[in-house]
């Protein structure tokens, strides 16, 4: 009798815990959306719901030119680095691959670094080659970290390829082009479209490298965002954070939906 | 000429090889573009942080003059002092980031199939929420005139607003908000594997789950766990945004002197890379010694 107790007690303390850190993650976000409607110039109390700092944001000149910059890094760094990790992993499959270690060492060792060494690094070799920062020297970053990850996931989804499929196709006299575009791709593309959809969202957050390769008159919202609050100006980030936030959630769903719709059209 | 493959065996092996040298080729096209990326983004700039940690610095540039300059300075107790903030800022981040996410992972693992992607998804939508975002709503929610302070303050808890922005707890608080996901990921991946028969053998056969605890659950989860700390302590040694936005220039982390090295003027970018290069070695050390002291675990579990 004892012993239930103490394992009700342990499940209490499990739930107990959960509830709490659900309680931890979500009551800035919470309180953040809710003071983006607050009438109020400073954030302290509540002065009546309202809409004007939407407006505000939409005719600010400065956060769309940032919104356009994010959005077009992410495009190209997720399209570029997508199609590395599509090659790589597909290169990576051969077990004898001679050049094997040496690639997934250069892969895997950028994921241990702390983000802001490649932010340094690179920001000398941009000094080093006289190179002016702006929009490529960022695109370049982004593909760079981008990399490792679309890799992996890609290469994941492939370890636990069944290719009995393969096999099946080239016994029934399938040619090599015909068997990758109609059977290995469609099965690769849950791992490509995650792959994808995690190099954009990573792309979308990056402020450190950003930081270090941007360089002025190129900014991204992140950017934008932290040289607002560091100015003290604020009362438009709260809206765009609520945007930001009502994106990230229409992503998760729509990751849902895709995966859902992928694997039943399999 | 070569002799002829005396048996088919022979032939057979040779055509095989031949077959794995245009494979081993095809791999090598395949992955030059990214290879040739990394090569170039990758490891030439580390070389180039090197080259600089060992020149001179100017007020907007560097001069192409060698100097030790840079590590002398590194060495000295103004920066081992950074060094070692930065080290006692990732140590609490992740030991609190574990043993918060643990019972959470705990919990998650052991709830119904259905449940658990609804859990899974609630962790993973702050994960996915913008960095920047975030930081910035603790600063709403701690600041002085702030939703925390005016709640606590109608509630008649305090009198007067608690200053916890800009304070050193603000930065862990915020630090533990922001990699507690990257914690709780790894957890729930080895926790949801774990055979839980094992803990109710265990309790029938008479062990009490404190015990249960530590000699089978704890000891099956240690990949989680040295990959959930990994994740979280090499992120909180280069912190810069978080101490940037929610700390005070009282304390000063690693990150945050690298960043004003190269960003301030007058910038000094050997010291820069002289800090940077440190701080790569000791994370290098300690990914060593994490896959030692992991290998050592697992090997003598194998045994």
């Amino acid at each position: 009798m004892k012993r239930m107790s103490i394992a009700r007690f342990y499940k209490g303390m499990n739930l107990t815990a959960f509830s709490l850190v659900m309680v931890f993650l979500y009551i800035p976000i919470l309180i953040l959306v809710i003071f983006s409607f607050n009438d109020a110039k400073i954030i302290t109390g509540w002065r009546g719901f309202t809409l004007k700092y939407y407006e505000q944001l939409w005719h600010n000149d400065a956060i769309k030119d940032a919104f356009r910059n994010t959005m077009l890094i992410a495009g190209l760094s997720t399209l570029i680095s997508t199609v590395f990790g599509i090659l790589t992993a597909l290169g990576m499959e051969n077990k004898n691959f001679s050049g094997r270690r040496l690639i997934s060492g250069l892969i895997y060792v950028p994921l241990v670094i702390p983000d802001i060494l490649m932010g340094v690094s690179l920001a000398l070799l941009f000094n080093f080659t006289r190179v002016n920062t702006g929009m490529i020297t960022v695109l370049i970053a982004h593909i760079t970290f981008c990399i490792s990850y679309t890799v992996i996931v890609i290469q994941s989804r492939l370890e636990g390829f069944d290719y009995s499929l393969v096999e099946a196709a080239m016994d029934l006299g399938a040619k090599p082009a015909v068997i990758f575009w109609k059977v290995k791709f469609p099965l690769m593309l849950p791992g490509i479209i995650a792959a994808a959809l995690l190099a954009f969202t990573l792309s979308i957050d990056d402020f450190i490298i950003t930081f270090f390769t941007s360089g002025r008159g190129f900014d991204t919202l992140p950017i934008y965002v932290e040289g607002t609050i560091r100015r003290g100006t604020i009362t438009t980030i709260n809206s765009l954070s609520t945007i930001m936030i009502g994106f990230t959630l229409f992503l998760v769903v729509i990751t849902k939906r895709i995966r859902k719709v992928l694997i039943s059209s399999m | 000429m070569s002799k002829e493959p005396r048996t088919d065996w022979q032939r057979q092996q040779k055509q095989l090889s031949k077959q794995q040298k245009s494979r081993n080729l095809a791999s090598w096209a395949l992955t030059a573009p990214a290879l040739l990326w990394l090569i170039v983004f990758f490891l030439v700039p580390y070389l180039i942080v090197v080259i600089y940690s060992f020149l001179t610095p100017d007020i907007y540039d560097v001069k192409f003059e060698f100097s030790m300059d840079a590590y002398r300075q590194a060495f000295n107790p103004d920066y081992l002092r950074t060094l070692f903030q930065s080290f006692k800022l990732a140590t609490f981040t992740t030991l609190l980031c574990l043993l918060l996410g643990f019972p959470v992972a705990y919990f998650i693992a052991r709830a119904k199939d259905k449940t658990k992607n609804t859990l899974l998804v609630f962790i993973i939508i702050p994960f996915w929420t913008n960095l920047i975002i975030r930081i910035f709503s603790w600063r709403i929610f701690l600041a002085y005139n702030g939703v925390l302070n005016d709640v606590l303050m109608n509630i008649g808890l305090i009198s007067q607003p608690l200053e916890i922005m800009r304070t050193d707890m603000a930065v862990i608080l915020v630090m533990v908000y922001v990699y507690l996901p990257y914690m709780i990921l790894p957890l729930y991946s080895v926790l949801e594997k774990l055979d839980f028969t094992l803990l109710q053998a265990a309790m029938d056969l008479g062990a009490s789950e404190v015990k249960a605890f530590f000699s089978i659950t704890l000891p099956l989860s240690i990949e989680g766990i040295f990959a959930g700390s990994l994740l979280v302590f090499i992120p909180a040694l280069g912190a810069y945004l978080i101490p940037q936005l929610v700390g005070n220039q009282r304390t000063l982390y690693l990150g945050q002197v690298i960043t004003y090295k190269i960003k301030n003027i007058p910038r000094n970018w050997p010291m820069a890379s002289a800090l940077s290069l440190t701080l790569l070695f000791f994370v290098a050390i300690m990914l060593i010694l994490l896959f030692t002291l992991y290998r050592h675990r697992r090997n003598r579990g194998h045994a």
